[in-house]
């Protein structure tokens, strides 16, 4: 026996408690680990995205739309390299085997240009371009909706009305990690001829335009906008990514919230410990009593209920760890990297996330314990000693 | 002569606690000799203070004024870490309620005053065995205190008391929570240690019965010994 034997067997001595601490620890940093990998996936996401492309949507909102011709506008400006045109159609699955999946009306001559991340076979384009009921959609959207090259495909709208037919022409597959495999393309004409969008005709929801030159993406943003100023629309030109997140406006709001909201777990997790430790401690004040009799410094007596803290705690930890290797990297991530891939190309919990969980929950269960372990080793002897129950 | 052969030696005690604002004075003025090799018993009333003395004897309390020299040391001159490491090498405890720790077993229980010493782990098993032996209880080496009678855990308590080969064994009415048979044993097992291995017990007892296996029976009253 040594001096750690008694400490280590403090460590189980209410086995139902020290489980439920650890577990809550557990529980804390798996949080504190999925919070911190969403938010630094993010900004690894953020990295990733194209520089060179612009979006220009209406100044007012992105649900008022644009008069077709503009593209020919844009398309003039010095330093605007390609640019294709869309509009929002909101995709749904009839039999719902997903519950959403982004659907364009775009131009079939340049989308797959201006989107050179999604690579689609040469016959399978043409084919596309030359059927004006043609849709592609991404590899993963395919497999989801059961379709092939040929096959025929009836989805619906969240804006527009009815059943829409098409023909399955190709499927197109990631060339970068930030392309979207899971939207659908058909052609723009194929949306202005029917007369379920007889309000939107010869209109378009945005501009999307590649530039030559990724450091002028400020000033043609400002010259494009420039040139729809005196007109009766004006329009509003970003990155394409900020384009993106003004779709998700409140989710970036969350993230930010969820930047605090990890923060306070780690307080609650230093709270239950804390509990514990002072609950243990009161219990064992005789014992420390008896131990001190005995010719104990008060220092041991500290020692003994920081160790047992801090092996609490990292015990905890540790599970939280696993947990969250388990959950995110082999759970969530790879389903979040094929279905949000605009936003998320990756995700996965770095290691530093799970370094820093883990340090964070031994120093904070060594602070959670330093009130009481400091009060019991002050204690007077014959007082804990008198203390019978 | 007296100042050799005493190894306990208290002059002009006198011993206030506070309740709130209100002075509760236990002892007062009170002197005692205590014979090295001898074996004493005090009684008296409950709140009589028995207790209180007990624990300035052994170096867990200190006298509001007074002298106390124990085992040659002048207590009220050594600081609370030095009377810590005094009481580890010259006291053994021997407490009414055992004070064993559940969660170790017999011979661990035995060895934890060994773990402020230097010595080895054999030398530590040396030691625990021999003090094991001494009380009779060789065989629950293992066995942990739920797994003890209240008797034998009285001995392995004497065990850890001795194991440290202290000059004074302090005994705060150590049969009070035992049966006739077993306080019998725990009384004969002290006088076993006083008479063949010479060990000063100091003995605080309600009991007339054990009082009487020691040499000397006192009486404290009022905060005066009689
Ligand atoms: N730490 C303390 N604070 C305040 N009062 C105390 C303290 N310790 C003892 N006393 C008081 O001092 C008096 C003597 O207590 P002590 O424990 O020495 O008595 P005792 O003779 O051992 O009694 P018993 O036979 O019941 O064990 C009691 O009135 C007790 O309430
Ligand atoms: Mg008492």
């Amino acid at each position: 026996m040594n001096i750690a034997t008694y400490a280590r067997r403090n460590l189980f001595r209410r086995k139902g408690r020290t489980i439920l601490t650890i577990l809550a620890v557990a529980v804390a940093v798996l949080i504190f680990g999925a919070i911190r990998t969403a938010v630094a996936m993010w900004n690894a996401g953020a990295d990733e995205a194209a520089v060179d492309r612009l979006a220009t949507r209406h100044k007012v909102s992105i649900t008022m739309q644009l008069p077709k011709r503009y593209i020919d506008d844009v398309r003039k400006v010095p330093g605007i390299k390609a640019a294709t045109w869309a509009v929002w159609f909101g995709g749904k699955d009839p039999k719902e085997r997903t519950p959403f999946f982004a659907a364009f009306a775009a131009d079939h001559n340049t989308w797959f240009d201006v989107l050179d991340e999604m690579s689609v076979p040469p016959d399978q384009l043409a084919k596309w371009k030359a059927t004006p009921n043609g849709t592609i959609l991404g590899d993963v959207l395919a497999k989801t909706l059961e379709v092939k090259v040929g096959d025929r495909l009836t989805i619906n709208s969240d804006i527009y009305p009815g059943d829409w037919e098409f023909e399955v022409s190709g499927i197109y597959t990631p060339l970068r990690k930030t392309a979207d495999r899971n939207s659908l393309v058909f052609h723009w004409d194929y949306l202005n001829n029917d007369p379920r969008n007889e309000f939107g005709k010869e209109q378009i929801g945005w501009v999307m335009s590649q530039i030559s030159n990724a450091s002028e993406s400020a000033s043609l943003s400002k010259a494009i906008d420039k040139i729809f100023d005196e007109r009766d629309d004006q329009t509003v030109t970003m990155s394409e990514r900020a384009f993106q997140l003004s779709f998700l406006g409140a989710f970036s709001a969350i993230l930010t919230a969820f930047d605090l909201v990890s923060l306070v777990i780690l307080l609650i997790m230093t709270m239950i410990l804390a509990n514990t430790i002072a609950m243990s401690v009161r219990e064992r004040t005789h014992e420390y009593g008896v131990l001190r009799a005995i010719g104990f410094p008060p220092s041991y007596i500290l020692g003994f209920i920081l160790v047992e803290a801090v092996l609490i705690a990292l015990v905890g930890g540790l599970v939280g760890i696993a947990l969250t290797t388990l959950l995110i990297n082999f759970g969530m991530g790879p389903f979040i990297e094929q279905n949000m891939a605009g936003l998320f190309p990756y995700f996965k919990t770095p290691p530093w996330v799970l370094m820093v969980a883990l340090v964070a929950a031994g120093v904070l269960g060594g602070i959670a314990a330093i009130v009481p372990a400091i009060r019991a080793s002050r204690h007077k002897v014959i007082d804990s000693l008198r203390r019978l129950d | 002569m007296a100042e050799a052969t005493s190894i306990v030696t208290l002059k002009g005690i006198n011993k206030t606690f506070h309740r709130g604002k209100e002075p509760i004075t236990v002892l007062e003025s009170l002197d005692l000799d205590v014979p090295t090799g001898s074996f004493e018993a005090l009684m008296g009333p409950s709140g009589s203070g028995k207790s209180t003395l007990l624990n300035i004897i052994a170096g867990l309390d200190r006298p509001t004024s007074g002298e106390v020299k124990v085992a040659g040391a002048n207590l009220a001159a050594m600081s609370d870490s030095q009377l810590a490491k005094w009481r580890s090498q010259n006291i053994g405890f021997v407490f009414q309620s055992f004070n064993l720790i559940p969660v170790l077993t017999a011979a661990q229980n035995v060895e934890l005053p060994l773990l402020l010493t230097s010595l080895s782990g054999s030398e530590r098993t040396k030691r625990v065995q021999t003090a094991l032996r001494v009380v009779g209880l060789e065989d629950r080496m293992h066995h942990y205190p739920r797994q003890l009678s209240g008797g034998q855990e009285q001995r392995v308590a004497i065990a850890r008391a001795i194991v440290n080969d202290p000059k004074i064994i302090v005994a705060d009415e150590p049969t009070g929570d035992l049966d006739r048979k077993s306080a019998d044993d725990v009384l004969t097992l002290l006088d076993k240690l006083n008479k063949e291995l010479g060990k000063t017990i100091f003995m605080v007892t309600h009991d007339p019965n054990a009082a009487e296996k020691a040499s000397v029976q006192r009486k404290l009253d009022k905060g005066a010994l009689q």
